[in-house]
């Protein structure tokens, strides 16, 4: 009952019910779909980020991949006439070597990966804004395989949903499976938890970091053309400030910032929160541009919620 | 007694530091060899390099009379050599189970590689019957997070980890540290214990006393070299601490006198 992703989703029900009580529409088949809509983008990222927080690290060059990744497959399949099937491969190689070269840095050089993914996002996103002369491209819009799988939508009674809500699904059930009942959870927990140990034990540190690495960088870069293939657009400036949000989502479902301690369903919990909260504070009538104020203040409370509880759990003992 | 470790002229440097210069030394099975040492002596390097935390530059290393290298940790695991380094062998944010099967976890499908399912049934029966038999079951759950344990209890699972595998050769690293008196007696206890089911531990402390209290041989370091080798019948703590310290505090005594 006290464990963080428990009080996580008590507050997330409390706001559920604020929001529902205080407007009307924030329950209604439009909003929710609304909602849905937008959840798995960032969803997606924060899923992998919370196995590379469980590990010990994070990675600030979520939201620039995810900004970069699309505007790649675009200019590849615009401008060289490249096959989209191709060019979407080319884009997913490409979210590879970034997390490899953030993950070989951090492990092998020993940088932080703070300081690390700090320089990732700027060169991430400087790639993307010099390519794209920072205009934005048109996105591929043409009906077919690609365009389901990644952006196609149908229809349940009034709601209409988005394919992107199965990738979120699918990918949560598996990241569950890998921290919790795999043997690769085992290894990303203790890693997190004491390195020193997980090393002495024969656990490969640093390979299940590089990859962890690699795989929030591809979780971020399919994000992204998720989100191009929505709307129909690929912006260099796409994703801009997701980095932040998506580690608040992660924090405040419970992951601790210092590793060792993980949970996807905490980061679920925390995603919709987040989610909720965008949408309702605006619903609700408070102004967009006093919107972080908000956000920043509920992260504040739930992380003094969760330390509290921490601190009262070790007292018991 | 047969020779379980047997350790010839080992060297280790660090830039232009010689931390391991020409270190020798011997290990039977079931005793209980004491490596005694001043901070800077070479302990820590001589035994990180017998636990493949780095590869050593000159020397040979051999196992029952074997002769190995040992580049990682994993090597030094599979052939037997366990070592449990002062407050750096748990992952305190694991349960005790999964604690004790790290790095060596039971899975089902194992053709999953990383991805196999933990066998938790098997690994929670396992724990539990592990902790029974170091007789410390009563008190603790297999399922506790570490977290919530004591340092003597931290310490009687990373000892029961090792014993558990039955390495041949267990590395206890200033295994007292911290630890309050009753704590301190159990885990001495372990050490006899362990040399009773025919283990070798090699026991790195500061604590003279507890020498006395379990060792069969002390081996003294100073400067990257193995100054001195004794049995303990035949040495007490006054000459044990001239080795140490380099000075012949006997006489000294004497000359007081």
């Amino acid at each position: 009952m006290r464990s963080p992703q428990f009080s996580s989703f008590v507050i997330l029900i409390v706001l559920l019910v604020v929001f529902a009580v205080a407007d009307g529409n924030f329950l209604s088949p439009l909003n929710i779909s609304n909602m849905m809509a937008f959840l798995p983008e960032l969803g997606i990222i924060a899923l992998g980020m919370t196995l590379l927080l469980t590990a010990g690290e994070f990675d600030l060059s979520v939201g620039a991949v995810f900004g970069l990744a699309p505007v790649v497959v675009m200019l590849l399949v615009q401008n060289a006439g490249v096959d989209i099937g191709v060019a979407l491969l080319a884009g997913l190689l490409l979210c590879i070597a970034i997390g490899a070269i953030n993950g070989v840095i951090v492990t092998k050089i020993g940088i932080s990966s703070f300081l690390v993914t700090l320089s990732m996002l700027l060169i991430v996103r400087g790639a993307a804004l010099y390519i794209t002369q920072g205009f934005p491209l048109k996105s591929w819009d043409q009906p077919g395989f690609f365009v389901t799988l990644l952006a196609g939508s149908f229809n349940v009674g009034a709601f209409r949903f988005y394919t992107s809500l199965w990738w979120f699904i699918g990918l949560s059930l598996f990241a569950v499976y890998v921290l919790r009942y795999a043997k690769l959870g085992n290894w990303i927990s203790a890693i997190g938890s004491n390195r020193n140990a997980a090393v002495a034990r024969g656990v490969p540190a640093d390979a299940v970091k590089v990859w962890l690495f690699i795989l929030t960088s591809v979780l971020a870069g399919l994000a992204g053309m998720i989100s191009a293939f929505r709307i129909s657009a690929a912006s260099p400036v796409a994703g801009t400030g997701y980095e932040l949000e998506v580690i608040a989502m992660v924090v405040v479902g419970g992951t601790a910032l210092t590793g060792g301690r993980g949970t996807i369903l905490g980061t679920i919990v925390g995603a919709l929160m987040l989610r909720a909260i965008r949408n309702g504070i605006v619903l609700v009538g408070v102004p967009g541009l006093a919107y972080n104020i908000f956000v920043g203040v509920i992260i504040l409370a739930m992380l003094i919620l969760h330390a509290l509880l921490q601190k009262s759990a070790a007292r018991s003992w | 007694m047969q020779e379980v470790l047997r350790l010839q002229n080992l060297q280790k440097s660090f830039g232009s530091v010689r931390a391991l210069k020409n270190a020798s030394l011997t290990l039977r099975e079931g005793e209980v060899v004491a490596l005694l040492g001043d901070n800077g002596a070479g302990k820590s390097t001589l035994i990180k390099a017998i636990s493949g935390v780095f590869p050593i530059d000159r020397g040979d290393i051999y196992v029952r009379g074997e002769k190995v290298s040992i580049r990682t940790t994993r090597e030094a695991m599979d052939l037997g050599i366990e070592t449990i380094h002062q407050d750096t062998s748990l992952a305190p944010d694991l349960s005790i189970a999964r604690n004790l099967f790290l790095g060596r976890e039971p899975v089902n499908l194992k053709w999953l590689g990383v991805f196999a399912p933990l066998d938790l049934a098997k690994l929670r029966d396992a724990a539990s019957a592990l902790l029974k038999r170091v007789g410390i079951s009563k008190k603790l759950d297999a399922d506790a997070l570490v977290s919530t344990l004591s340092g003597g209890e931290r310490q009687s699972i990373a000892i029961s980890r090792a014993m558990q595998f039955a390495a041949k050769v267990i590395i206890l690293d200033e295994p007292t540290n911290n630890l309050g008196v009753e704590e301190t007696h159990g885990v001495l206890r372990f050490v006899k214990e362990m040399r009773a089911a025919g283990h070798s531990v090699l026991l790195i402390t500061h604590n003279i006393h507890h020498v006395f209290e379990v060792a069969d041989r002390i081996i003294v370091m100073r400067r990257g070299e193995i100054v001195a080798e004794q049995t303990v019948a035949d040495t007490d703590l006054l000459s044990v601490e001239s080795l140490i310290t380099g000075a012949d505090l006997s006489a000294l005594m004497k000359r007081a006198q």
